[in-house]
């Protein structure tokens, strides 16, 4: 016998037959209740997946030139519906199918998200000769087409609780994409802050978005451009690249936050001008850095590896494939080039959509570009966007996801 | 067409723990997972420098070194996941006004049934009988249960009167009616029922036997966080299910259940292809199952009326911060503090249904425990509160932004005002997760993270009772939170390796005819 009795009604007896009624109770309780057809969506999922869409179809509404080499592409909801709002610095990862080969980029949505109401987004894609994307959707997109795009990604747009009230953001070329889209939303009112664009460009000539740049300024004072030409001397103009003088120039005394966008070399020469001003962590801030192109210029590459090519062994849902990779890309990259449709977004090893099981071999994995969590590394799990085949691989990755019911 | 002995869907705790048992048996498993990440809600994700756990607060059952609980004998001892973590020496700290509307509570609890013990004489003299009791209570709940895995649920209810009389008498009522039975002064109720939130029912509600099982747990034998967030041990299991020959699909979800013509289960339609089995371990929602991947004719009336009867519970609301200071520097020693307005859980289940109205909160700062969680001179906090209400509903996607950090404002603001200290400037990192964001990830009905309401009727020992009659779709069984002992980790992984193991001998008759 246990030391300790309780009951809660008058006889304990009655207590034990309540324990073991209740079945009995349960059953009525089911019985009780109507069988009309069960609910197969409450709202608010339905209000998360037009937040979240998996995937979103476009027309292309129109086509602007954009300074010498750049295009804005007006990106309009097929379906005529509103698109989600996104944080203005956000970016949407577009697919892009070049013959047998299934890619896809980032572009910042460089419009107001005032005309995500209207279902419209833009994109601003600059000319890159030497690249694989930007001169086919400068060539070959046109009025009318379809554009398929993930929803609102990345985390460079102004958060209240975290940020100074005052942003010097560093763009350098088209860099300048998100910092279009925070003015447009500061103007708008969807953003409260200062934003001081501190804007690299070659040439006066090259400068994208100046006549949009000095419209948003003229109409709202808390937004700023000083523009940088490092090819070119003019007055009215600062001259050279963007250094730690300039922003402490632009940024002033009090307190702000660095948000940077444009070219890797860009951040490379920022990262030891911004440590010249002392700033915490918490106030510099960049856009993805991009996918790495020259592995072998990083630390740890091994260098023997260069140039070879190894075989890829890809598992994908009950599928399987054996394809020629280069140490050289990423095993991302050489899904693509054999035709294969794999998880892409960043591309720049940190937001994880591509996260993938390493069963075999080496990978060279550049540190910058290492957006894995901890356990990741200690179960062998790899982002493929950032990792480079070190010998024969054989990888699990998983489908590109589809939106279902 | 593939053909599998059993497919799981859904690789949360409940469908990890699935497949790895069935994978252990030596039988051909499939995995589907619609994210690209396995855990569910016990994940991880990472911003800068920080890596911050989405659910984890305390891991229950874990045990001791010495002797370890049923969770971690399951994950551990038959998985054979290695893991390293921490224990959480102190239960919590509530922060409350009492339910009389004056006193003002601020407790801390430790870890272990005698200083718990003394701890509450301390805070309320007088109702150490009563605290005392409550633990005895527990111990014979607990030899309770080990008596009926040992005769496989066979109970005989002779023995069960002679030698488990409380659990009989008290197993059936809400723990507001039994403390007060049990005399046990309201202040200490008050302070007793802390854990309610952990569970999502209010004290009038909340199974007596249900809660006492997890209070005990949590005080005899402490609580336990993985070093390297709920991603680790979620990831473990996956790993432990792979090794074993178990197959995996993510980003894949399962569109249709397919069905011969005995109305058995014989093959599942996936965006990533038709798969033959005639054994699914669902842990999806079944509600959303029975609604969507289910033709109407293979529903048994009595499931549809059940899934009618039912609310969702917990619909979750998250701000993960990153601190570029420690927590020492900060002033943060606790590891988890609970601060509801107030100790009366039936009036704050009530606020729970509104966004205005909800101001409850509870904080975990995991550097207390685990130095390590992030890099040296951070700490990582995080504010989570649960919404007994579709509130989130209501919110116009214009607004949605807006929405969010309002009331993650309100919670760092309260945060700081009941703690007395400053986190604000020193914020590096800040996520914030809403219903919606659950939506998102894993797809549960409203954002909610714990399955069905575990109120009443519909609690753990009743569902557990009528285990036989719960899954009458042939081959479909569910596991996770909306299965048969409700939410948290251990319950979950209970769930997925009990309903498994009921496959694995449904297998057997089926082989022997």
């Amino acid at each position: 016998m246990p030391e300790v009795n309780y009951k809660v009604g008058l006889i304990g007896k009655l207590d034990m037959l309540k324990f073991k009624n209740m079945p009995k109770v349960r059953n009525a309780a089911i019985d009780a209740s109507p069988s009309t057809p069960l609910k197969g969506i409450e709202p608010t999922n339905e209000k998360a997946k037009a937040h979240h869409p998996k995937q979103i179809e476009f027309v292309i509404d129109d086509i602007l030139q954009n300074g010498p080499d750049a295009k804005t592409v007006i990106l309009k909801k097929k379906d005529g519906e509103r698109l989600p709002l996104f944080r203005a610095g956000q970016y949407i990862s577009v697919d892009v199918p070049i013959g047998t080969t299934h890619t896809t980029r980032s572009y910042s949505i460089c419009s107001s998200p005032a005309l995500a109401k209207e279902g419209i987004y833009h994109i601003t894609v600059k000319r890159d000769d030497a690249g694989f994307v930007s001169p086919y959707i400068q060539d070959n997109w046109k009025k009318g087409d379809t554009v398929i795009a993930s929803g609102p990604q990345g985390h460079l747009y102004y958060e209240p609780i975290r940020d100074a009230k005052k942003v010097v953001a560093l763009a350098g070329g088209s860099g300048i994409t998100p910092f279009m889209g925070m003015a447009y939303a500061i103007r708008d009112s969807y953003e409260d802050f200062d934003l001081t664009v501190i804007f690299g460009s070659r040439t006066e000539d090259a400068i994208v978005y100046r006549k949009e740049l000095d419209e948003v300024c003229a109409a709202c004072d808390k937004v700023h451009v000083v523009h940088v030409l490092s090819d070119e001397e003019k007055e009215g103009f600062e001259h050279g690249f963007i250094s730690a003088d300039l922003i402490r120039k632009y940024g002033g005394d009090g307190e702000f936050s660095i948000f940077m966008c444009g070219p890797q070399a860009m951040y490379n020469f920022l990262d030891s001008e911004i440590a010249k001003l002392g700033l915490r962590k918490k106030f510099v801030r960049r856009e993805l850095f991009g996918a790495i192109k020259d592995p072998w210029n990083q630390p740890g590459y091994p260098e023997e590896i260069r140039g070879r090519t190894f075989n890829l062994h890809v598992v994908q849902c009950g599928k399987e494939y054996d394809i020629p990779a280069s140490a050289d890309e990423s095993l991302m990259v050489a899904c693509e080039r054999a035709g294969l449709v794999v998880p892409s977004r960043c591309r720049s090893g940190e937001c994880g959509w591509c996260h993938s099981k390493l069963l075999s071999g080496d990978v060279f994995i550049p540190e910058k570009t290492d957006g894995r969590r901890a356990a990741d590394l200690d179960y062998g799990y790899i982002h493929i966007c950032s990792s480079f085949p070190a010998s024969d691989v054989a990888i699990d990755v998983p489908a590109k996801p589809v939106d279902t019911q | 067409m593939p053909k599998y002995d059993a497919v799981v869907i859904g690789a949360g705790n409940g469908g990890l723990a699935a497949a790895c048992r069935m994978a252990l048996a030596g039988k051909k498993t499939l995995l589907i997972e619609r994210h690209n990440l396995p855990g569910g809600c016990a994940s991880s994700f990472r911003r800068g420098r920080f890596e911050f756990e989405t659910a984890l607060h305390e891991l229950c059952e874990w045990g001791t070194a010495e002797k370890f609980g049923a969770c971690r004998q399951t994950v551990v001892d038959d998985f054979g996941v290695d893991l390293k973590g921490h224990i959480v020496p102190e239960n919590f700290r509530v922060i409350t006004t009492a339910s009389d509307g004056k006193t003002k509570i601020d407790a801390t609890l430790p870890c272990g049934q005698q200083p718990f013990i003394d701890a509450m004489e301390k805070y309320v003299p007088g109702c150490r009988k009563s605290i005392e009791d409550f633990f005895k209570i527990g111990t014979e709940f607990h030899e309770a249960g080990d008596y009926s895995l040992s005769v496989n649920g066979k109970t005989d209810p002779a023995y069960m009167q002679e030698h488990y009389p409380n659990f009989l008498r008290l197993g059936s009522y809400p723990i507001d009616k039994v403390f007060n039975a049990m005399k046990m002064p309201k202040l200490a109720q008050d302070i007793m029922g802390t854990y309610w939130g952990y569970l999502d029912v209010a004290a009038d509600k909340l199974s007596f036997l249900q809660y006492t099982n997890m209070v005990w747990l949590y005080v005899t034998y402490g609580a336990w966080i993985p070093d390297k967030t709920s991603h680790e041990l979620t990831t473990g299991m996956l790993e432990s299910f792979r090794k074993h020959g178990g197959e995996t699909w993510f980003n894949c979800s399962a569109t249709k259940i397919l069905f011969d013509d005995e109305k058995a289960v014989c093959g599942v339609e996936t965006t990533c292809g038709t798969v033959e089995t005639k054994h699914i371990l669902c842990n999806a929602n079944p509600t959303m199952v029975y609604a969507n991947m289910c033709p109407p004719e293979v529903v048994p009336e009595r499931m549809v009326k059940l899934h009618n009867a039912r609310e969702y519970s917990a619909r979750m609301f998250v701000v993960y911060i990153g601190l570029d200071k420690s927590a020492e520097e900060l002033g943060l020693h606790d590891y988890s503090v609970f601060m509801p307005e107030s100790a009366d859980s039936v009036r704050e289940y009530q606020s729970g249904k509104t966004i205005k109205d909800n101001y409850n909160m509870v904080s975990v700062c995991y550097n207390t425990v685990n130095p390590d969680f992030s890099p040296p001179g951070t700490c990582v906090v995080s504010l989570t509160t649960t919404f007994s209400g579709d509130d989130w509903a209501n919110v116009d996607e214009e607004d949605y932004f807006k929405t969010k950090n309002m009331m993650a404002n309100r919670l760092i603001d309260r945060f700081e005002e009941k703690l007395g200290v400053t986190i604000r400037p020193y914020i590096e990192e800040i996520e914030v997760a809403t219903p919606w964001t659950m939506c998102n990830f894993v797809n549960t009905p409203q954002g909610s993270a714990y399955g069905y309401e575990l109120s009443g009727w519909d609690s753990m020992m009743p569902r557990m009772m009528m285990m036989g009659t719960e899954f009458p779709v042939k081959g479909l069984k569910f596991v996770g939170a909306s299965s048969i002992r409700g939410d948290g980790y251990n319950s979950a992984i209970f769930s997925g390796n009990t309903l498994a193991r009921k496959t694995l001998s449904e297998m057997k008759e089926e082989e022997e005819g």
